[in-house]
């Protein structure tokens, strides 16, 4: 029997596939995440800079829930709470909606920025040649907020990627839980956790070095 | 008849009051040029006029209709009137070309070929050979940017054009290719409202000179008489310290 606080490197290899499968968990539930949050916090990003008496209040009340409130605390809330209420979720299910509406409510802040990025000159010019504020929004700043802002939602996927580790609380088998039941099954906690870091630091790794790309070739030939 | 009609326009920004009573009319293929001290309130004249401003109180009356009535179709007004302004505004994200060709075919929802095949005869219009398309506006002059800008507002075929200090943000050996091109679109009959600090181009170029400070219109008139004989002291200031 291996001590507690050994690195093995026989059970290592063979618990690679494992943890493989699990990075593909991770994967899946930080992708599809972040693709959900894209979409509402581009609507919610929206209504915080729009001219309405409303909207820009209710999408700052979500914005400050969300970012005043743990992620643990909402994932548990979402899939132990709504029941109560009459909603039963699967587990999947819960994960993503409670990642989703966490990282909208960043990616919302992360858009108005965006948004605020662009000159007035911009909406000018696109109004003053016939467009909607829906049709100069669509084509003219969302463009260009998002080019600046590239970077920022990078940073908000690597840190979607670590923050779905807090789906192991409600039995998601993505990667930090496939390593904690290795560690219950082998008695063994080093091996599986560092194996588990690894597989993080291989995700995020090339993502940070993808954003540190995109900053650069942004600074490089902004145009005024 | 007018094709631009000004009536009693005011307009205020919170205590800021930029506009106290502006009356002017357009007759179609007039060029007007305004002139006067930067605050009196030019710029702000020209986005009224499209409303990209609404006005705090007045009338704009473009061919009979009120543009600041309830329920007038802006978008639809917008595209009769093309603006050029002072820091060119091209869409960053966008080549030259589709500068041009993105609002025909969103607004006016001309076909792709066709879009292309107009921005370039407008391209060329302003003097920008073919090679320039597919350029980024951070690749061109400011000179050319500005022509691009031109070529934009013209292809949506406008009735009335506003440039907003156009040459004002360009290097000095760059402005007269803009105002080049202004000054054709003057001679093609273009109905034009030009805010502007080249005297030159008010003397040449100009049917009626108006002359703008606090928010008012000071003095107008032929372009000679403003320049030779100006009546009043105010307009006499200004022009002795730009001449």
């Amino acid at each position: 029997m291996v001590g507690i606080g050994q690195f093995d490197f026989n059970l290592f290899i063979k618990i690679l596939p494992d943890l493989a499968r699990g990075a593909l968990v991770t994967l899946k539930f930080s992708s599809l995440s972040i693709l959900f949050g894209l979409i509402i916090g581009t609507i919610f990003g929206v209504f915080r800079i729009i001219k309405n008496p409303i909207l820009p209040k209710i999408a700052a009340a979500y914005v400050e829930l969300i970012r005043g409130t743990p992620l643990l605390v909402q994932i548990m809330i979402v899939y132990y709470g709504l029941p109560a209420a009459g909603i039963n979720l699967p587990p999947e299910v819960a994960g993503v909606l409670a990642l989703s509406i966490n990282s909208g409510a960043y990616i919302a802040e992360i858009i108005r920025a965006g948004i605020q990025s662009v000159p007035k000159g911009q909406m000018d010019a696109a109004r003053s040649l016939g467009m909607t504020y829906f049709q100069a929004m669509r084509y003219v700043i969302l463009p260009q907020a998002f080019r600046n802002i590239f970077p920022a939602l990078g940073n908000e996927f690597i840190a979607l990627i670590k923050d779905s580790s807090l789906l192991s609380v409600i039995a998601i088998a993505e990667l930090t839980r496939t390593g904690m039941q290795i560690y219950a099954v082998t008695f063994n906690a080093w091996t599986p956790l560092l194996g588990v870091a690894m597989f993080y630091l291989m995700m995020t790794l090339p993502l940070s070095k993808l954003v540190e790309r995109f900053q650069r070739r942004i600074g490089g030939h902004e145009s005024p | 008849m007018s094709l631009l009609k000004i009536i009693n326009l005011h307009k205020r920004f919170g205590n800021l009051y930029v506009l106290r009573g502006v009356n002017m009319e357009v007759e179609k293929g007039e060029v007007v040029v305004i002139i006067g001290p930067s605050g009196g309130g030019k710029s702000t004249l020209l986005k009224c006029i499209n409303m990209l401003e609404p006005p705090t109180e007045g009338k704009i009356i473009l061919d009979d209709i009120d543009l600041t009535a309830k329920g007038v179709d802006l978008n639809k007004i917008r595209q009769r009137i093309g603006i050029v302004f002072q820091q060119f505004n091209l869409f960053s994200h966008l080549t030259a070309l589709e500068n041009i060709t993105l609002p025909l075919r969103i607004v006016k929802k001309v076909p792709k070929e066709e879009a292309e095949k107009i921005a370039i005869k407008y391209l060329k219009k302003v003097g920008l050979e073919e090679e320039f398309a597919s350029y980024y506006p951070h690749q061109l002059s400011g000179g050319q940017q500005q022509r691009v800008a031109i070529a934009r507002a013209l292809a949506m075929n406008p009735e009335l054009m506003l440039f907003d200090e156009v040459t004002s943000a360009l290097d000095p050996e760059r402005v007269k290719e803009v105002l080049n091109v202004m000054e054709e679109l003057a001679r093609e009959g273009m109905t034009m409202i030009v805010v502007t600090h080249e005297m030159g181009f008010a003397k040449e170029v100009g049917d009626r000179v108006i002359f703008m400070d606090g928010g008012v219109i000071v003095e107008e008139g032929k372009p000679e008489e403003i320049f030779t004989a100006p009546k009043h002291p105010r307009t006499r200031q200004f022009l002795s310290m730009i001449l």
